[in-house]
């Protein structure tokens, strides 16, 4: 017997609101299929009517999270279209700012993921610790959420020696914090067994279906446009890209717990090698007819901008793919042979908005076609239940 | 590698294939293939060079035609992209996913966004437009202007 459960459009545990409709047998699902654009603000088309400059804050807005990360993409792309050479200065601070966001947005998911799994003091510890980079963010910024640091030709607004100071403080107590959540995991046998075999998603199946960022890098695939691309000043800095190949959850909590560590290095080598000079150089009003292809790797993954410019003020086109997307057919994959119980902790796994979690979900019987609501927060305590009956997993083991 | 090898590696693989092949930036490679190909250049550089990574696929709307670009990349160079022209009175291309299942979800944005047909594809339904989307609205293409519709207030002034 087979029932179907519709999760969505107003339910998501998701960035956008997407509707996915889940055939289950028993409490084990055979099958989900997507259904996105119920969130879909027209920005390409949009993006054709603006010019260069008012096109960085748009792009700054497609995402609440990885704000920096859509600017910075759409910067670095626009600057090479236009032929100029930020100064270094900028370019330092603008890197600067994008691993302060990686670590606000890893910290941000790791207390999700603690939260899914039913392990609220975790979320509480790693919420508590966001904070202190997010007030870093503001103090660099003026912002905490769009930060809009960056312009055509490098960054908007410049460091001084106290604010340095400020960020290498902030960055001790972010690291020690951060090898205590390690530890955590290591010594907490609860926390390791309800992540350990969720969402399996082999390294074969990652690499079929274009999974990218942490998702990939916990599957084993040693991708990280970081290294294999670098942009601007990643070549300079020295760094690991950190994987995992117990290609489930865990796998992706330890891959981002790891990324924290190398985040705090990056952050140091940048702070402590920051060169003087200038900021930001003009930029012209027009580029060029030309295309460039810009690369960068988010929070999540790889962020992909195409831009064509037609030697207007105004870009011909401009492509934007955000890695939430290139990981739903992997999403897909990983809810298939996986429990109703586990769909929040597989959906937080691949890191989409959470903000809006707490919706409802119906489930519908199939045979009688009677309709039941139930809480997001129920199906969290449902999992909770379903995982004290079931077995500990007692071969699972942090690994280190 | 740097991009001189690459280059050459492509010639090699694909051989006549290539109408043009360009390298305006380190790091990034821009080929041309006929429509016709794009299957059978995609599973050669699958199978010969081991691109398998998809990030995106771009359309643009080029006045009688539509550029269709396929963004590959790899680990060991960096990014290469495959490009395609469709002309308008036939918008029709195969379908890469039995090559790269990962592409899906960018062909299907591809027939909502532009009309392209894709033929092949293994689910065609509307990925992004609503379900009362009205046919032939295709708002990337260039001709497409949106228009708000009048505001009626229910209850209001006739």
């Amino acid at each position: 017997m087979k029932f179907n459960i519709p999760i969505g459009p107003q339910h998501p545990a998701l960035k956008e609101p997407i509707s996915l409709r889940m055939t289950v047998e028993g409490e084990v699902i055979r099958d989900a299929d997507l259904r996105l654009g119920y969130n879909h603000r027209g920005m390409e088309k949009l993006a054709e009517e603006k010019n260069w400059t008012q096109n960085i804050y748009l792009v700054e807005r497609i995402c609440g999270i990885c704000s920096h990360s859509h600017a910075t993409c759409y910067v670095q792309g626009v600057e090479k279209l236009m032929e100029i050479e930020p100064p270094k200065r900028g370019l330092y601070i603008r890197y600067l700012v994008s691993e302060l966001e990686r670590v606000h947005s890893h910290l941000l998911w790791l207390g999700v993921a603690g939260h899914e799994a039913g392990f609220d003091s975790f979320f509480m510890y790693t919420w508590r610790d966001r904070e202190v980079v997010m007030d870093l963010l503001e103090m660099i910024s003026g912002n905490r959420v769009h930060y809009a640091m960056n312009t055509l030709g490098g960054v908007r607004r410049d460091l001084d020696e106290i604010q340095i100071k400020k960020i290498l403080d902030g960055l001790v107590v972010l690291r020690q914090r951060t090898e205590y959540y390690f530890k955590i995991g290591a010594s907490e046998p609860t926390f390791v067994g309800r992540l350990a075999g969720v969402g399996y998603l082999s390294k074969e199946k990652a690499i079929a279906l274009c999974a990218c960022g942490p998702t990939a890098r916990a599957s084993g695939i040693t991708a990280d446009v970081r290294k294999d691309d670098p942009q601007a000043v990643y070549d300079e800095v020295p760094f690991d890209v950190c994987t995992a190949d117990s290609c489930d959850v865990l796998g992706r909590t330890v891959v981002r717990i790891k990324e924290l560590m190398e985040s705090y290095k990056i952050c140091e080598f940048l702070l402590r090698n920051l060169p003087a000079g200038d900021i930001a150089v003009k930029a012209p009003k027009k580029a060029k007819p030309n295309e460039v292809v810009s690369r960068y790797e988010a929070p999540r993954g790889e962020n992909i901008h195409y831009i064509r410019s037609n030697g207007t003020e105004r870009p011909e086109r401009l492509k934007v793919r955000a890695p939430t997307l290139a990981n739903y057919p992997a999403t897909i994959e990983m809810l298939k042979n996986g429990f109703i119980a586990d769909i929040p902790l597989i959906f937080a796994a691949i890191d989409p908005c959470i903000c809006c979690a707490e919706r409802t979900v119906e489930l519908v019987n199939a045979r009688s076609g009677e309709e039941t609501v139930v809480r997001f927060g129920d199906l969290r305590k449902l999992a909770g239940e379903r995982f004290a009956k079931s077995p500990v997993k007692r071969n699972a083991v942090w690994p280190f | 590698m740097t991009d001189l090898e690459r280059l050459d590696s492509l010639k090699v693989a694909l051989g006549g294939d290539i109408l043009e092949i360009t390298n305006p930036a380190r790091r990034r490679i821009f080929l041309t293939v006929d429509r016709a190909k794009i299957a059978s250049v995609l599973t050669a550089l699958r199978d010969r060079l081991g691109i398998t990574y998809v990030s995106t696929i771009s359309g643009l709307d080029a006045g009688d035609a539509f550029e269709i670009l396929y963004h590959l990349a790899e680990a060991a160079h960096g990014n290469v992209n495959v490009r395609i022209k469709i002309p308008k009175a036939d918008p029709h291309v195969a379908s890469v996913t039995p090559v790269l299942p990962g592409a899906i979800f960018y062909e299907r944005e591809l027939q909502d966004m532009f009309g392209l047909v894709i033929d092949g594809l293994p689910d065609p339904r509307p990925l992004i437009t609503s379900d009362d989307w009205p046919a032939g609205n295709y708002p990337l293409r260039k001709d497409w202007k949106f228009e708000r519709p009048a505001e009626i207030i229910p209850g209001g002034k006739k």
